[in-house]
């Protein structure tokens, strides 16, 4: 359609607001409380335009084009008009520093306002002038404000972690409000009160903790005064440079920008304009990047032990230590750990380096959170069970969504984005999940299963649809027999008493499936560990084949596919993490190099222990030999995403202490075994071996990913074209409960850790969102034992105990406890699964 | 008498025949107006001593007792009307019911002492229908508020109820219905007078498969009642004429948004809407035809914003009252983004009888472009108070002095405050003019939803004016800047002049500010707030420059303006004003000069209040200082 702008023909598509076309035309309207990725508000009234013909003066960011309109964005009017509505807000913002006289003065010599303030006491502004409202007094050329001052003298709220909120500046735009809603579905905070009392705020006045706030930051990013702001920066002025690098707490992979200063990290937030993340992160990316760079158990020299002590020693010194005592021991008493939170240089490196310095069959992958790894259980003998790399944004046009096994907000925040998107626009979510979750709120169908009776649940839906639907051309594809026969000996009965889901629940959500399309089946690492073999991942891939749908595994970790992909298409396969440390226990393996957590650290005490990370934790006080490594933000890396993504992170600063990159330190060592294969001189070189080596990772080029070419991993051949039906196997996973061992105890896949470093110890703030102490109750059973909120309790097993606090939730049901059994170190609880267990007081 | 689903038309008047001849047969009906207003006034009690009183004498099946909603003559509840007499009995108390019964219900003696005394010539008049209040007023939808017990869907049918409907489903396609209402004329009784049937035709011309139909009952002007009045005393008018518009429009679901400070409003209209959907006029297949249409009640939390028709779906919808920018309107893109027509209570009332006496006979009433009658809700210094109708067209004299009775205590009519918070003042040398939506308009008011405030020579129009402003700046939702924080100024510089502080050059900052709010507001309530000041400022501009610049109330109201002050050669030291003084201001003793201390004195009045009429020693002036005094005022008469 055709309109003109201030006289100018111009021609647009789609239905786009005054707004955007003006944006877009290079046109300048003023705007507040507008944002891309919200509805529009119209509430600051300062894009006002004129409309020939139209009443008024509409807001060009809430009024659609329409053919032929006549637009005027700048006439006289318009602009006494808005600089009256501009000063109406400043006569209610503290704006001393948008109209001093010494405006000039302060912004050319200080570096920041805040510093100003302690002559001229302009004290107000904590946003380092990052100030949206500041430039459009610049704009609008406002000189004076002709109202009275009326400032509402809020208290500031301090009370939460990582941000103040100082309403005493706000606007009232909504930005914060409308982003909390509409984009990242917490709704923690609202408009509250009306008229002159208005003010952003939360249910009752409560903390934000208290009324579910995320904290993802997307409410401070998008506060355009400096009403949010970080605490952490309060007192750092201005920086002094800026650069990006790639969050590695979860397997997103989300761009982020860093706010840099003499060299170090003073911030980061996510980066606007990419793809993946577009401008938005999680409480790890936002606010607690910096605080794992600086974390005070950083490793920053090498050391080894000399006696009882751990000595500070050159870098010469540890790895000629290191060499000697490794070459001592035969291949067979060897083991590595490696960690799938290395970047895929890191990784290929020191699997070359097992192989060919160890040259040890005893490798494995630190596991994390997530043993067996998700890729794992789609592994079939020919490729893989359904194609691995999917699109994030492929997500939110889902018209149905299934999701199971994973707590998706805590998890992946931006894949719960892409979620909520699809919701919003009206597709039905499916969630399968015992334990509430802050999204279950938007299912459709929430099936609160019992744990464990999820493959009874996906097979019993199975069921139904193929009593529904009448497909002749299912009955064609391969393997429909036998998976028809394996569905025979699953009864209704026998599904609804142990999943505790009801008949027309199972129904409802069976024909739901079949209403729409596309349908995503999302999954994530509790559903692959709680199947026996790869049950969970089949039993899913034959609703898919019978829905038209598509399977999204949800890694957990940074570079789990990355990993993935260099070790599993191997002939050798990993050793089993319980076998490895099961070796160590009983001498069988003597010595070991550990590169990120391992479960049982206390019985996992080698007759040399060689630490390769970042960050002290239990292993490395114990290690014989201490290599500090650079963390992500320090050195270059590839990493692959659950996308399938390759991505490749810049180091944003110099590596701090002594720390050097972990392919760096196993090359060093790899040359004291006389090796030539390891001469890198940095780590390009090493990703062009990878590309050279590794099939998946064929299309890896540094040069490509330097230039932000869009690359993904190379998939396997797969019997896509020939599509196939699973036999499904219905195993008893859960051990029943007991009067001697009344609770069942689910582990908690969310407790997020880099490497050795647990993030919940990270900063206080941390703490109080996740704590890795905490073991969630539900009030009833609290009361039934006589604990409350904080208390120290023990949770015994058959398998030994484990010591934590009381943190009550409505979340699990009565009888269910959920914690992170690796997270507190537990050295008697072996086998990551669901336990029968029984609570005391601590 | 109850009757069974209804299936074919034919029934409806079967049904009537039937209620009317089955009615039994009474001596006397004593119909009682208790309506929220009327319980408020004490109408409850007078019913339990009514219904005593009958029990006692053994009359009840002789005498009965019809309770009806409001009566629009709030100045005289609470009233009862005997039947067949139709003698008017006003401001009753338990105690006049004996005699009540006694000599007019068993002996046919109507109470002199009871009956209504007209103002001006204290002449007693015994009908209802000959008192000035009613005679006057034209009332096609509040005249069946006498007949109908709220509560019984019968007294609506033996009126002639559903038979529009009835009509319209049987015998009518929804664009004749809707080509009924535009010749009508009928517009929208909520505001802004938008005419109703084209308002249909847009919604009737959307394509969707749902539609919505929902109907205003969030009146929140102060001062006015007549949605109430008609909820509470005729929801099935409401519903009937809520169930045609959805048959016009191609509704299958509709929403009444109403208060829940009208608690007897949501009972009744909730009791009707069950009463409809069991005698088949609601539900699937209403009448037997194969129209099916449901309503449901919403409560309001009590936001004035709720009103405005696209924050009142926010709210139904369960989100916050906020307004959102139009276009889209709702007939387009309203409740869950389905095509919606919303009207408000009063305009729903209308249609049932535009159906059902033909559009050209409503269009015969009223003037050129303002169709059939409003009701005005008649308040504030007027001697007869209450809900009145009047054809459109009617002069303000006419209203204000034949049906309002004129001015209480005799006082000077100065001006009348219409449509709300969003209308604005017409002065005296206006009184001639013939109401309707435009010659209002034209005079910088608006109709509104029909409130009508009166006001006397002692109120002060900068006071109305801030007044007004305070009510607008605490109901604005806050989402737009020049509402949230323009009417907020505005309210701090009329504060400021009625305190005294008024400086040169306020009234151009009041114009200019006044105009970034009208045109920079995004919803009415917010467009429409400086009307009170801008119409003051045209009328009044005088007063306004007498406040700023000499510092004086004229109308003797802002108390930063005035003081108290007794005059030494009239007190005679009686000591009551001093013993009234909550602030002990005042000092003397018995058969001495009493006087105000003016840095303790609150202004609150009380001294002259309580000064004997005979010693009147109390007078009220304006101005700071005692030399610059303006002007005086004699002391209210008060009888003990």
């Amino acid at each position: 359609m055709k309109l003109v702008l201030n006289g100018k023909e111009i021609e647009v598509e789609g239905r786009p607001t005054i707004l955007q076309i003006a944006r877009k035309n290079g046109v300048k309207i003023p705007s507040l409380c507008d944002h891309e990725r919200l509805t529009p508000f119209s509430g600051c009234r300062l894009c006002l335009v004129e409309i020939e013909g139209r009443r008024g003066f509409p807001p060009s960011c809430g009024t659609y084009a329409e053919e032929g309109m006549k637009i005027k964005t700048n006439t006289p009017q318009l602009r006494k008009l808005r600089q009256q509505i501009l000063e109406l807000i400043l006569s209610e913002h503290p704006s001393s520093c948008l109209i001093c006289s010494e405006k000039k003065e302060c912004d050319d010599h200080k570096s920041t306002i805040r510093k100003v303030g302690e002559t001229t006491g302009c004290v107000m502004c904590p946003n380092n002038g990052r100030c949206e409202l500041q430039d459009i007094v610049g704009v609008l050329e406002i000189e004076n404000v002709q109202f009275p001052a009326l400032y509402r003298d809020f208290e500031v709220k301090k009370k939460d972690p990582f941000f103040d909120r100082n309403y005493n500046l706000c606007i009232l735009c909504g930005r914060c409000v409308r982003m909390c809603h509409e984009v990242r579905g917490a709704s923690a905070i609202s408009f509250v009160h009306r008229g002159s009392d208005e003010v952003i705020g939360t249910f009752y006045d409560k903390t934000l903790i208290e009324a579910g706030c995320q904290f993802c930051g997307a409410c401070v990013d998008t506060c355009p005064t400096g009403a949010l702001t970080e605490r952490a920066l309060k007192y750092e002025m201005l920086p002094d440079g800026q650069s990006q690098t790639i969050c590695p707490f979860c397997g997103i992979g989300c761009a982020v920008d860093v706010d840099l200063k003499n060299g170090k990290i003073l911030s980061s937030r996510p980066a606007n304009g990419t793809s993946l993340n577009r401008g938005q992160a999680c409480v790890k990316g936002r606010f607690i990047l910096r605080d794992v760079v600086y974390a005070s158990g950083r490793i920053r020299t090498p050391k080894i032990r000399k006696g009882k002590e751990l000595e500070e020693v050159g870098w010469d010194e540890a790895l000629d230590f290191a060499a000697r005592k490794l070459k001592a021991y035969k291949s067979s008493e060897l083991a590595l750990i490696d960690s799938p939170q290395m970047s895929i240089e890191d990784i290929y490196v020191s699997r070359k380096f097992a192989r060919d310095a160890l040259k040890t069959k005893n490798v494995t992958a630190s596991p994390g959170f997530a043993p067996p790894s998700i890729y794992q259980s789609l592994l079939l003998d020919n490729g893989t069970l359904c194609p691995l790399n999917f699109k994030l944004r492929d997500i939110s046009k889902a018209r149905t969504i299934v999701l199971m096994g994973t707590d998706l907000t805590v998890s992946h925040p931006i894949v719960w984005l892409e979620v909520l998107e699809a919701v919003k626009s009206g597709a039905n979510l499916v969630v399968v999940s015992p334990t509430e979750l802050a999204l279950t709120r938007f299912a459709t169908q929430w099936l609160r299963n019992k744990a464990g009776s999820e493959i009874h649940l996906l097979g019993y839906l199975s069921k139904i649809i193929l009593e529904q639907q009448e497909a002749p051309e299912l009955k064609g594809i391969e393997g429909y027999e036998t998976f028809l026969k394996s569905l025979g000996t699953l009864s209704l009965e026998s599904t609804v008493k142990l999943s505790g889901i009801n008949e027309s629940q199972l129904k409802d959500t069976a024909l739901s499936l079949l209403e729409e399309g596309p349908v995503a089946y999302l999954f994530g690492t509790e559903l692959t560990s709680l199947s026996k073999r790869n049950m969970g991942a089949l039993a899913l891939k034959n609703l898919a084949l019978m829905t038209s749908g598509q399977l999204f595994p949800l890694g957990l970790e940074n570079n789990m596919r990355g990993h993935f992909e260099l070790t599993h298409f191997s002939s050798l396969r990993d050793m089993k993490i319980d076998d490895l440390i099961d070796s160590v226990e009983d001498g069988r393996i003597k010595a070991l190099y550990v590169m990120g957590t391992i479960p049982r650290p206390k019985k996992a005490r080698a007759e040399f222990l060689v630490f390769q990370g970042s960050h002290e934790n239990e292993i490395s006080q114990k290690a014989d030999v201490v290599f500090p490594a650079a963390t992500f933000a320090e050195v270059e890396g590839t990493y692959v995403n659950i996308e399938g993504r390759i991505q490749k992170c810049f180091p944003a600063i110099e590596p701090l202490g002594e720390a050097r990159p972990d392919w760096w330190i196993l090359a060093q060592l790899a040359e004291r075994f006389k090796l030539t294969g390891f001469k890198y001189k940095k780590s390009a070189s090493i990703l062009n071996e990878i590309q050279k080596n590794n099939f998946g990772l064929k299309k890896a080029s540094a040069e490509d990913l330097e230039k932000g070419k869009e690359i993904f991993v190379q998939e396997r051949e797969r019997n896509e074209e020939r599509p196939q039906f699973f036999p499904l196997e219905f195993l008893p996973v859960i051990p029943d409960v007991s009067e001697k061992y009344p609770f069942l105890m689910l582990n908690d896949y969310n407790l997020d850790v880099y490497r050795s470093l647990i993030l919940g110890h990270v900063s206080r703030g941390m703490g109080k969102i996740r704590n890795s102490e905490w073991i969630f109750l539900c009030p009833e059973d609290a009361e039934k034992i006589g604990v409350e909120n904080g208390d120290k309790i023990e949770i015994v097993s058959e398998l030994g105990k484990m010591i934590g606090r009381v943190k009550l939730t409505n979340t699990v049901s009565e009888g269910i406890v959920k914690s992170s059994f690796i997270a507190l170190g537990s050295d008697d609880f072996k086998s990551i699964r669901v336990l029968p267990v029984k609570i005391e007081r601590g | 008498m109850t009757m069974e689903k209804i299936i074919h038309p034919s029934q409806l008047l079967e049904w009537k025949s039937t209620v009317l001849a089955n009615r039994p047969h009474f001596n006397k009906t004593v119909v009682i107006s208790s309506g929220t207003c009327g319980q408020a006034s004490g109408s409850l009690p007078v019913i339990e001593a009514l219904e005593k009183e009958l029990l006692k004498r053994n009359l009840k099946d002789k005498i009965e007792i019809k309770i009806t909603g409001c009566h629009g003559f709030c100045e005289m509840e609470p009233n009862l009307i005997v039947y067949p007499d139709g003698i008017f009995y006003k401001k009753l108390t338990p105690k006049d019911i004996p005699k009540i019964v006694e000599d007019t219900l068993l002996n046919n003696k109507a109470i002199p002492s009871l009956v209504f005394e007209d103002a001006k010539s204290k002449k007693k008049i015994y009908e209802q229908e000959e008192i000035p209040f009613y005679k006057k007023q034209m009332r096609l939808l509040t005249e069946n508020n006498f007949k109908i017990d709220p509560t019984k869907i019968e007294d609506y049918i033996a009126l002639d109820g559903y038979q529009a409907l009835s009509k319209v489903l049987f015998n009518m396609t929804s664009e004749e219905v809707i080509g009924d209402i535009i010749t009508s004329g009928l517009r929208g009784r909520g505001g802004a007078g938008f005419p109703a049937g084209k308002k249909w035709e847009i919604c009737h011309r959307e394509k969707s498969q749902e539609k919505y139909i929902i109907c205003n009952a969030d009146e929140g002007d102060p001062g006015a009642y007549m949605d109430r009045s008609l909820l509470e005393g005729n929801p099935y008018s409401v519903i009937e004429g809520m169930t045609i518009g959805a048959y016009a429009i191609g509704a299958s679901e509709g929403f009444i948004y109403v208060r829940m400070e009208y608690p007897l409003a949501v009972r009744h209209v909730t009791d009707a809407i069950k009463q409809a959907k069991k005698q088949g006029f609601l539900g699937n297949s209403i009448m037997g035809s194969e129209f099916q249409f449901d309503i449901h009640v919403i409560e309001g939390a009590g936001a004035f914003v709720s009103g405005e028709e696209t924050s009142l779906m926010a709210s139904i919808e369960g989100r916050r009252a906020f307004p959102r920018q139009r276009p889209p309107y709702p007939a387009q893109s309203g409740l869950w983004g389905k095509p919606t027509n919303i009207n408000n209570v009063e305009t729903w009332a209308n249609i049932a009888p535009i159906i059902r006496n033909g559009a050209d006979w409503y269009a015969g009433i009223g003037t050129k472009n303002s169709k059939g009658t409003k009701i005005f809700s008649l308040v504030g210094k007027i001697n007869n108070t209450g809900l009145v109708e009047v054809p459109m067209g009617i002069t303000l004299k006419e209203i204000i002095y034949d049906i309002g009775g004129g001015i209480k205590d005799n006082k000077k009519f100065k001006a009348v405050q219409t449509g709300g918070p969003s209308g604005g003042c017409i002065p005296a040398e206006k009184l001639n003019l013939p109401i309707d939506y435009d010659t209002l308009a034209k005079a910088g008011s608006i109709m509104g939803s029909g409130g009508m405030i009166v006001m006397d020579e002692n109120t002060c129009m900068v006071d109305i004016a801030k007044f007004f402003l305070s009510f607008t700046q605490e109901e604005s939702c806050g989402k737009c800047v020049p509402c949230r924080v323009g009417t907020r100024q505005l309210y701090e510089i009329l504060n400021r002049i009625t305190e005294g502080r008024g400086e040169e050059g306020d009234i151009k900052k009041l114009k200019s500010l006044a105009k970034t709010v009208n045109s920079g507001a995004l919803c009415a309530l917010g467009q429409t707030a400086p009307n009170p000041i801008l119409t003051t400022l045209k009328y009044f501009l005088k007063e306004y420059e007498i406040h700023i610049k000499e510092k004086s109330c004229p109308a003797l109201v802002c108390k930063d303006l005035i003081i108290y002050y007794i005059e030494p050669n009239k007190c005679v030291g009686c000591l009551l004003c001093k013993k009234s003084c909550p602030v002990e201001a005042i000092a003397g003793e018995r058969k001495q000069l009493h006087v105000i201390d003016h840095d303790l004195c609150i202004k609150c009045g009380a001294c002259l209040d309580v000064c004997p009429p005979k010693v009147s020693a109390v007078f009220k002036y304006t101005g700071t200082k005692k030399d610059r005094l303006t002007k005086k005022t004699s002391p209210k008469r008060v009888k003990k």
